[in-house]
């Protein structure tokens, strides 16, 4: 009885206090106690799945070798490929004349993912000690420019959780690249991402899918807390509203989360505001 | 002491599991919830007092590593603890399979709970259909995990009465 009171005063205490309060102060402890050790096992599973599937082809040892070394330079790209990221959206935010100078970003590995099945988010492994804060923007991309992640929403030193574009409750200003019609996109957890708030008619061709991007000013009092031009994903339906006032369309996201590895934080400077 | 730290352990490999490797092994895009599995194997073990400690124990962690209010996983492991401890005196089946059984009805009721808390207090919550298949997938997976985390939770169980036998 003692303890269902305890939960009930806990819930009570986080609710008010929210970020703030010591229980806040105590969950942080309890991450930045896990995230080693999750930091250890996720660079051992890998290997282990891997191992579980040439166990199935039943390889000679020759084989085995082959693909070790195959791996291991498919590791060795990946690392390439994760510093020229860096490189690549830093000279991208020049172009995009962003405060180059504000701006700079911190790579990480993805270390966990959530621990529910009603939640959709990352834990990597870079926290305050990388200069990673609260809000801060998380991408990943290609040569095409960056793709949007989600956004950080709590740091230890050396970890931080990262909320999913496509998390339940995760808002971020976009709009369409071709007709230029802004809104707000919406996670929905399994399903597709959805955008509201534009104006009626929209229509989307089948054949050349648009592209929705973030937008960096306010929407509803939702501030920009990202960049402009960072890609969301690709409009995939478009439908209206029955009162036929606005019209909705569903994005589907252009980072595939399943094989998410490296991300991008997009780092701000404390004393400069680096939002847009 | 002995049992602080058996409870420790079993909780972070739990959370490391549920984190690491089983997002990895999900069954039809659902992953198990560990922690209800061990909470109600813990219970069908030792009794509703330790059932509910561990529970509560076992959510509070769950709980700091979810971007939602705290307490709500330490409140369902709590009553799901103690439920299942006072449930087994009254359940007099030799099964083999009451384990499997109870897992898959405790982690059940404990994630429909869960997501009502959630609810109430103004959580973003997914459509009734995702919850439902989470609700029932869970169950399965959970069921299915059983026979394998049964044997090792049973000899973690034993660990934590032991102290009392040796000392003298």
């Amino acid at each position: 009885m003692s303890l269902i009171a305890a939960s009930l005063a806990i819930i009570t205490v986080d609710y008010r206090a929210g970020d703030e309060g010591p229980l806040a102060a105590a969950g942080r402890a309890v991450n930045g106690a896990i995230a080693p050790l999750q930091r250890a096992v996720s660079s051992v599973v890998d290997p282990v799945s891997n191992f579980f599937s040439d166990l199935a082809d039943l390889p000679s040892l020759a084989n085995e070798n082959d693909s070790l070394r195959e791996e291991l330079e498919d590791l060795k790209t990946s690392q390439q490929l994760n510093q020229e990221l860096t490189q690549q959206i830093e000279s991208l935010e020049r172009i995009l004349g962003l405060q180059a100078t504000l701006t700079r970003t911190a790579a990480a590995r993805v270390i966990a993912s959530s621990v529910s099945n009603f939640e959709w988010t990352i834990t990597i492994d870079a926290g305050s000690n990388d200069g990673i804060d609260e809000n801060m923007p998380v991408v990943t991309g290609d040569e095409a420019g960056p793709r949007l992640v989600g956004r950080v929403v709590s740091v230890t030193p050396d970890s931080s959780l990262v909320q999913l574009l496509i998390d339940r409750g995760f808002v971020v200003p976009g709009k369409l690249t071709t007709s230029q019609e802004a809104g707000t996109v919406e996670g929905r957890g399994a399903e597709e991402l959805r955008m509201e708030l534009l104006g009626p008619g929209i229509e989307v061709s089948e054949t050349e899918p648009e592209s929705v991007v973030t937008l960096g000013y306010e929407v509803n009092e939702q501030r920009g807390l990202y960049p402009p031009g960072i890609l969301i994903g690709t409009v995939s339906r478009a439908f209206s509203e029955p009162d036929g006032v606005e019209s909705i369309v569903t994005v589907r996201p252009a980072v595939d989360f399943s094989t998410l590895q490296y991300v991008l934080v997009m780092v701000r400077d404390r004393e400069g505001d680096g939002t847009t | 002491m002995r049992r602080a730290i058996v409870f420790i352990a079993v909780i972070v490999t739990a959370l490391l599991l549920q984190t690491t490797v089983f997002p990895e092994m999900s069954l039809l895009g659902v992953k198990p919830e560990l922690l209800y599995l061990v909470t109600v194997v813990f219970a069908a073990l030792r009794g509703p007092a330790e059932g509910a400690l561990f529970g509560f124990i076992g959510g509070l962690a769950q709980d700091f590593m979810l971007n939602m209010p705290k307490g709500i996983t330490a409140l369902t492991l709590t009553i799901l603890g103690y439920t299942v401890g006072l449930a087994r005196h009254y359940i007099t089946s030799p099964s083999p399979l009451l384990p499997a059984i109870l897992v898959a009805l405790g982690t059940a009721g404990g994630v429909a709970f869960h997501q009502g808390v959630a609810f109430l207090l103004g959580e973003e919550e997914g459509p009734f259909g995702y919850i439902a298949k989470v609700v029932l997938l869970t169950a399965v997976y959970g069921a299915v995990l059983t026979p394998i985390f049964f044997p090792i939770l049973r000899r973690a169980s034993a660990a934590t009465h032991a102290g009392r036998v040796v000392r003298f």
